[in-house]
């Protein structure tokens, strides 16, 4: 809280022509705590609701309902769409991960804001072109989209919350997601260092 | 030792309540279990006495023809016995086989048996290790039969009596039983047939069963 | 025995969503203060150089895992009522692989891609359209993939039980296989670092 009103007392001091100094972006917690705290919530979340957190299965239901939108005959006939519609009786953008999933572009931001990390910009290694780093992004979204899905569910879904309830597919989600990262990384590294 | 502790890192503390944690998760026991029974008996007396614990048979058989699924119907009696004839949809859980069984805490459950004993048992079993919706068929098989099945025709009857009649009969009839219509059939019960398979499929446009909603990604 | 309290009705689907809301905004929260919300951090995983990802990971598991085990056991929560994806071992595998590779061209997954996008990063926000693209083309791709989709369906299935071994034996095991990795991601962690320092001094 301190700091929010620091930024906004400093705000006031540029527009007073103030000499204006760059706060620096605060670093990082201790990894530790982070994961104490990421644990908590999701323990949280079972608790409350019995069931962890998400993060893909919100962007299939915006997919889906974006499917329906443009062609329903097609969405209402592919078990895949259907499945993230529901029956029609409620409104599927209604959804416990949607909304969830708004949370942490809130929580993201309101904890960027008060470390001074929110900044425009993209993130790569020095050696590769702004161009072609988008490209990875996008490529890499798409593979991570697909595998997601096949795996029925991402890191937070399947490795994060089926860790944790030690669910066996999901270890083996996870082994395999580092297995594949490893693997892919010697090819990768002209993005990264 | 507390200077031992005082004097470790963040980190290594945090790694150090993580191992002992582990270690006596090692003797703590099965996490299935349920913890100990505590049992809150001014809520089962009060349940008891208002009988909210129980359903009765007409409004079992109703619910059924209905095609209501949002609860658990449990056959406690032995497998030969559901095999010669159940209530259609019941599941069988003899009743020693109870504590393995997959009911869950969250579902409604109805027990019954051919009478109310053992349905009360269970009841009083399921009630103490937390489960909330649980409930007795008032009167058990037994009370299903006679009323449900083999209904009588009320003596000297007056019209809204024989009105609910005429629908026992309807009833009766969906389940594959018969309406005892004069007073005499009633002597040669030996001879009433049970219905042998679970007749009665639900009438669409029902209540569909509390469908598992998705949970994952 | 009361938790959890939404399976036991104590308030409606509405309600939920506030909660999923709030439960939201406290994981953003966590992921941002750990550094995912960039992908330079997280990709740092793949070339050893930075293991927070596998610290705040694991560290995440062995908290939620603890506290589900000592819950279930004092009877505060009943564990059978949380939910358990089935496990599909072939799809799962092979999504698996396909995700990590994605990982490390991408430099996010799921979640984390929504902080970056809240903090304001580019690649982020062509990366959530990658992966809605992705998800699209597995949709369109469904129907002749939906019998792999559910093959080697082995059901919900937990390590526990698949491997037969008490609960609080797996527990164990889980919080020494946790410990000894962040040991050896500290080890790992100083040993490039030392290197680094030795190349370019």
């Amino acid at each position: 809280m301190t700091s929010l009103t620091k930024k906004f007392s400093h705000a006031f001091e540029k527009d007073e022509g103030h000499v204006h100094i760059e706060i620096e972006a605060k670093p990082y917690s201790n990894p530790y705590l982070v994961g104490i705290g990421l644990g908590l919530v999701l323990l949280a979340s079972f608790v409350i609701m019995g069931r962890g957190l998400g993060a893909s299965g919100a962007l299939s239901t915006l997919v889906a309902s974006g499917v329906n939108a443009i062609a329903p005959d097609h969405a209402s006939h592919n078990p895949f769409y259907s499945e993230y519609l529901g029956d029609g009786t409620t409104n599927p953008l209604k959804d416990w991960l949607i909304f969830q999933v708004i949370g942490v572009l809130v929580g993201g931001f309101l904890s960027g804001t008060i470390s001074h990390r929110v900044k425009k910009g993209i993130e790569k290694g020095p050696h590769i072109s702004t161009k072609m780093r988008l490209i990875y992004a996008f490529v890499g979204g798409g593979l991570l989209g697909w595998g997601a899905k096949l795996a029925r569910g991402c890191m937070s879904g399947q490795a994060l919350t089926g860790g944790a309830v030690l669910n066996l597919g999901s270890w083996a989600f996870m082994m395999m997601v580092f297995a594949g990262g490893y693997g892919a990384a010697y090819f990768m590294r002209r993005q990264w260092i | 030792m507390k200077n031992f502790f005082a004097n470790l890192s963040t980190n290594k503390k945090f790694a150090l309540i993580a191992f002992i944690l582990g270690i006596i998760a090692l003797f703590a026991g099965n996490p299935y279990g349920g913890g100990t029974i505590k049992v809150n008996e001014k809520e089962l007396a009060l349940s008891t006495i208002n009988n909210s614990d129980k359903v009765t048979v007409t409004d079992l058989a109703d619910w059924i023809i209905q095609g209501k699924a949002d609860f658990e119907l449990v056959d406690l009696r032995s497998q030969e016995k559901y095999n010669e004839y159940a209530i259609p949809n019941a599941q069988c859980i003899p009743i020693a086989q109870l504590p393995e069984s997959d009911l869950l805490r969250n579902q409604k459950i109805i027990f019954y048996s051919d009478d109310d004993v053992a349905a009360s048992q269970a009841w009083f079993i399921f009630k103490s290790k937390g489960y909330k919706g649980v409930y007795i068929l008032d009167g058990g098989l037994n009370a299903w039969k006679e009323k449900v099945l083999f209904p009588k025709a009320p003596i000297n009857a007056g019209k809204a009596e024989l009105a609910k009649f005429e629908k026992a009969k309807e009833v009766s009839k969906y389940f594959g039983g018969q309406a005892q219509t004069d007073s005499t059939l009633s002597e040669s019960k030996p001879s009433i047939q049970l219905p042998t398979s679970n007749v009665g499929t639900p009438k669409s446009g029902s209540t569909p069963p509390k469908k598992k909603k998705r949970e994952g990604c | 025995m009361n938790a959890p309290f939404f399976k036991f009705d104590y308030f409606n689907t509405d309600v939920s969503l506030i909660f999923a809301f709030i439960i939201g905004i406290a994981f953003g929260i966590a992921l941002e203060r750990g550094g995912f919300g960039r992908a330079t951090i997280l990709a740092a995983q793949f070339y050893f150089t930075n293991m927070r990802v596998l610290k705040v990971m694991f560290t995440a598991i062995v908290t939620a895992m603890l506290g589900l085990f000592y819950l279930s056991v004092i009877g505060f929560l009943d564990l059978s009522l949380i939910y358990l994806t089935t496990t599909n071992m072939l799809p799962m595998v092979v999504g698996g692989l396909v995700a990590g590779v994605g990982f490390v061209i991408g430099g996010y997954c799921p979640g984390t891609s929504m902080v970056a996008v809240a903090t304001g990063k580019i690649d982020a926000m062509v990366y959530v359209l990658g992966m809605m693209f992705g998800i699209f083309v597995f949709g369109e791709m469904f129907p002749s993939i939906e019998s792999f989709f559910n093959s080697s369906e082995m059901g919900s299935v937990t390590l526990p039980q698949y491997f037969n071994m008490s609960y609080g034996l797996v527990v164990f095991l889980v919080v020494l296989m946790a410990l000894g990795a962040f040991a050896a991601a500290e080890w790992g962690e100083r040993k490039m670092a030392a290197k680094k320092s030795e190349a370019n001094p």
